[in-house]
């Protein structure tokens, strides 16, 4: 049921060596491939058809479910829709991404539309690696969405990394936050060649208590462009902070526009953000250390990007 | 084993009037440190004593005049050659990194991934390596947290000759002392070529042999008594620079 291409896509999104344990959802050109559902975790095609609905009961604890994409068929590019309703009082991981093999001259894509209800006091992580392989010279492109809804007491851990080999990509990610729920975002892109990544966040802070951490990790190599946008929006007494770092190699271009608004007297916001080469004292620490140039590059690159 | 020959540094300058110059930060610096002793460097602040330090690393370029190491002209080393050569520097302000972690950092240095080698170079320099191995050596950590972490990189090294500069800036009162007995213990126990540049009278007290450097010259070498005077009248002289300019400023020279 999986070729030798699938394999290796899979195991780069999803860290998978073939089907996992538990519950999940694999779908490969648009089609679903295989599904496995769990007591407590349900996963089934919406009306639409064009997406899925996973539901994990309230009190779910340390369960995970996968639910990888991969695009091989030269020509195609699926947009999928996916609903994700997590109980309350649950602990769960969610690992998507997509893997996209192109092997043509034919544009390849993937566009993944997710919303989460993350409901009281549930715990979410969800993983997403976005990856493109294979010697096709067709463009390939990501264009994710994810809506993120907290609940009272919700707390949300969210990893977005785009690894190698994407041609375009045009991320969406919002999220509304209820009272005393928290969010942490970290989103890791690295560019190369001509590539071209743009990531727009809108992040809005709506009750008593909540908080929102974004940090976004930017490498932009070769003649490869990323822009990053990111709003937090605080409607109540709240706290959120933006941290985004963009790392320069050979004649890569970045726009950052961290942005902050406060709609409410106790609203805490703050900032940071860099555009910058690698910093000269950490390439001497590691050169001292024993490293080479290129050695020392590409170890403070890995550390920045883990 | 490390010799330095008429050793000169300068650096282009903009003097106060706008003139562009070139100003001499190291001055014909001429000193052969032997195999296995313990040095300690002072001198004012300014004075070059990191530049020298950085120029034995190949961190800063030799303008004129050469470094023999063993015996052999590194003059135009790498700063990667004179670390596997067995050159080694502790930064007095060491970079601070993103995501990289002082696991990274020091399985570099030892060249081991074992975590259990680690996690000793890590305790020895003392602080607790449960709390540190996976942290990231950025600008979340203190002061004194990142001079430990530097120390115990450098320690990780094995090297033939180091050079700590300022080990002990940030260092609480209560481990000033086992950072002596540590840098000591590594003098006796591998041999190494041992220079410590700091202020501070423990380090000096604990030297083999005292340099004292000012405006880019060694203009002492000896033991700590006979330097006395000679720093005594330093003291004097910083007050007077320190406030040179200010209304409340009073040089009792
Ligand atoms: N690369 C450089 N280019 C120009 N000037 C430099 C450079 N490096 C150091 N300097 C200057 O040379 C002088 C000596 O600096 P250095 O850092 O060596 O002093 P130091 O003796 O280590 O002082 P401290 O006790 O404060 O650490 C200073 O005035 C400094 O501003
Ligand atoms: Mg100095």
């Amino acid at each position: 049921m999986l070729d030798a291409i699938d394999k290796e896509l899979l195991k780069t999104v999803a860290e998978l060596e073939g089907i996992p344990k538990g519950a999940y959802n694999i779908r490969k050109n648009g089609k679903l491939l295989g599904r496995e559902v769990s007591a407590n975790i349900n996963i089934e095609t919406n009306p639409e058809g064009n997406g899925i609905i996973i539901n994990i009961k309230p009190g779910t604890k340390g369960e995970s479910v996968h639910i990888p994409v991969i695009v091989s068929q030269a020509g195609l590019n699926d947009v999928v829709y996916n609903t994700f309703i997590i109980g309350d009082d649950s602990d769960v991981t969610i690992v998507a991404g997509c893997g996209i093999h192109c092997g043509t001259s034919k544009e390849q894509g993937h566009e993944g539309i997710h919303e989460f209800r993350i409901g009281k006091n549930a715990k979410m992580k969800y993983v997403e690696k976005h990856v493109a392989l294979g010697d096709g010279k067709g463009k390939r492109s990501l264009n994710p969405t994810t809506k993120v809804f907290l609940e009272q007491g919700a707390h949300a851990e969210m990893e977005l990394s785009q690894i190698g080999g994407v041609d375009a990509a045009d991320r969406l990610n919002e999220a509304e936050l209820g009272p005393e729920s928290s969010i942490n975002i970290t989103e890791r892109v690295l560019t190369d060649g001509n590539q071209k990544a743009i990531s727009r966040n809108q992040i809005f802070l709506k009750g008593n208590d909540c908080k929102a951490n974004m940090v976004s990790r930017s490498v932009i190599k070769g003649d490869s462009i990323q822009d990053f946008y990111a709003t937090l929006d605080a409607r109540a007494k709240c706290f959120g902070h933006i941290e985004c770092d963009a790392i320069i190699m050979d004649n890569g271009r970045n726009e950052t526009v961290p942005s902050l608004k406060a709609g409410h007297s106790d609203a805490e916001l703050t900032h940071e953000a860099s555009i910058g080469k690698i910093a000269n004292d950490q390439l001497m620490k590691l050169m001292s250390l024993g490293l080479t140039y290129e050695e020392a590059v590409n170890r403070i690159i890995q550390g920045f990007l883990k | 084993m490390l010799e330095l020959k008429n050793l000169k540094f300068t650096s282009e300058n903009i003097d106060p009037a706008g003139k562009p110059g070139i100003r001499t930060i190291i001055n014909d610096i001429n000193f052969t440190f032997e195999k296995g002793k313990f040095y300690a460097i002072t001198g004012p602040n300014g004075s070059g004593k990191t530049t020298l330090a950085k120029l034995i690393m190949g961190i800063n370029e030799v303008t004129s005049g050469s470094i023999l190491f063993e015996g052999r002209d590194i003059t135009k080393f790498s700063i990667t050659d004179r670390a596997h050569a067995g050159i080694a520097y502790s930064f007095q302000n060491p970079a601070r990194f993103k995501g990289t972690t002082c696991r990274d950092l020091i399985s570099i240095a030892a060249k081991t991934d074992n975590e259990e080698k680690i996690t000793r170079l890590i305790s020895r320099v003392g602080i607790c390596p449960l709390d540190f191995l996976d942290k990231p050596v950025d600008s979340k950590l203190s002061g004194g947290e990142i001079k430990k972490i530097e120390l115990a990189t450098t320690i990780a090294l094995d090297p033939k000759i180091a050079i700590y500069d300022e080990p002990d800036t940030g260092i609480d009162l209560w481990t000033i002392e086992p950072m002596v007995k540590l840098l000591k213990r590594e003098q006796c126990e591998h041999g190494t070529t041992t220079i410590v540049v700091s202020h501070n009278k423990v380090f000096l007290e604990a030297a083999d042999l005292l340099l004292i450097i000012n405006e880019g010259k060694i203009i002492y070498t000896g033991d700590l008594n006979g330097a006395m005077t000679l720093l005594n009248d330093f003291s004097i002289c910083n007050y007077a620079d320190i406030f040179e300019g200010e209304y409340n400023a009073r040089c009792y020279r």
